[in-house]
């Protein structure tokens, strides 16, 4: 049981990763001369250091050949309509045509499948709307039609929630904010962290970049704000800083005007 | 401009060997973060070819007054956490079961450091206790201890604060302790 001050602050961690102020570090040299416990602890971070030292630095794939990995990357890189890189595995290249004609045709399979929905009654979002996070997840991942307006109306629900947290976070004042508001700050972006995940997947898999990066960014300021605890106080204007340089606020009120 | 703004620059413009040289110089860097993270070579692959997607996707979003390095780390970062989720997903029923939702600070469900102890060198117990950190305290553990950042350095390339940071730090470091402790104790009855 750890009951020296000097612990649970954190301060040996930082003299033993020599992070400290000298005059910091002076005052925690001192201070080891008198702690038994501390010393102890400092010898425990010398052995962990040395036994992870003792492992493998793996920089490089098994074989510590990279050809296997850039032909991978280059066929990845391949259907992207931008630059590719040199390599071209010939596998690849003699299927690609024949990938090309399979690309159209599910590309055609999905307008018929959308002009067939689109006549025929549109099953109410309701169903749909991230209330629960399985039925989202279900909704999201496993629509195989990639039907964009079903997908645009989860994604307005979503960001119509996240939004409350987003300007609750902007506008609250960093001196009067307390445990009990962090604690509920921090379950509310913890909640929606997961969701917005898989939105952001969601849109990157339908090519929808723009939405795709206002989900990165929102996923961003919730991720800081759910490893957040009520010990900083600079760490709100940290998250505040966050959301005015990504301009998020105005980029969540864009796509709720816009649409996708 | 840097030699990587450069690189980034021309491989924006279309420049195939421009890019093909970005992953060059990068490559073991982000392999290796990618390793310590995962643990094996499977998953580490994996992440670094999602790396080299979305820096390839991203090429025009890079801003040239930044780090290359920064923003590496942090598409490594959600890379990693991507990944995870992902494996998560295709050994379970669907998203959004309790696990998935607490995967960002679950400890990862790997035998302990008293059954590791048993079989395995001092390094391995806690390489595996590492792989059993919460993602946020892995991912800050890898970056300053294995990599040799600053909490400074830590904390701008992931955009967190770097009370955040420390803290994240201090409770790995704690783990780690700990099990530690608990190796030693295990080896000791053993011996």
């Amino acid at each position: 049981m750890t009951t020296c001050d000097r612990q649970t602050s954190g301060d040996l961690d930082l003299y033993f990763y020599d992070e400290l102020v000298p005059s910091d570090r002076r005052a925690v040299e001192e201070h080891l001369h008198a702690c038994s416990e501390c010393r102890s602890a400092l010898d425990e971070l010398r052995v962990i250091r040395e036994a992870l030292a003792s492992r493998p630095d793996v920089s490089a794939p098994a074989s510590g050949d990279w050809s296997a990995f850039m032909m991978r990357l280059n066929a990845s890189l391949g259907e992207q309509r931008t630059p590719t890189v040199t390599v071209v595995p010939m596998t690849t290249a003699l299927r690609r045509p024949y990938v090309e004609y399979l690309a159209i045709a599910a590309l055609l399979s999905l307008v018929t499948l959308s002009v067939t929905l689109a006549l025929r009654k549109p099953q109410a979002p309701a169903d749909a709307v991230p209330g629960v996070a399985p039925a989202v997840v279900q909704q999201v991942r496993t629509a195989p039609t990639k039907d964009v307006s079903a997908f645009r109306a989860m994604t307005e629900e979503h960001f119509e929630r996240s939004k409350l947290v987003v300007l609750g976070l902007a506008t609250k004042n960093a001196e009067e904010l307390q445990s009990i508001d962090w604690t509920y700050e921090r379950e509310l972006a913890t909640g929606l962290l997961n969701d917005t995940r898989l939105y952001r997947l969601a849109a990157e898999d339908r090519g929808l970049d723009k939405l795709a990066g206002v989900m990165r960014d929102l996923e961003l300021v919730l991720l800081q704000t759910s490893m957040t605890d009520d010990k900083d106080p600079s760490s709100l204007q940290q998250i505040q800083r966050l959301i005015r340089r990504r301009d998020l606020i105005e980029k969540m009120d864009v796509v709720a005007t816009t649409g996708l | 401009m840097s030699a990587d703004a450069n690189l980034i620059s021309r491989a924006a413009g279309g420049d195939s060997s421009a890019f093909q040289t970005l992953v060059e110089r990068h490559r073991s860097m982000v392999y290796r973060v990618a390793y310590q993270f995962a643990g094996n070579h499977h998953d580490a692959e994996d992440i670094a070819q999602d790396v080299f997607i979305k820096v390839f996707r991203s090429l025009d979003r890079f801003r040239q007054d930044a780090q290359l390095t920064s923003w590496l780390y942090r598409i490594i970062m959600n890379a990693c956490i991507d990944h995870k989720r992902r494996s998560r997903f295709n050994s379970s029923a669907a998203f959004g079961d309790e696990a998935e939702q607490k995967m960002l600070n679950a400890p990862e469900e790997t035998p302990g450091p008293e059954e590791r102890a048993y079989g395995g060198e001092l390094g391995q117990v806690l390489e595996t206790e590492i792989g059993r950190l919460p993602q946020g305290q892995r991912i800050v553990f890898v970056m300053r201890h294995h990599q040799g950042m600053k909490l400074c350095e830590i904390a701008e390339a992931l955009g967190l604060a770097e009370g955040t940071v420390k803290r994240q730090l201090h409770a790995a470091v704690h783990r780690l302790r700990h099990a530690l402790r608990q190796a030693r104790v295990t080896a000791g009855e053993r011996a």
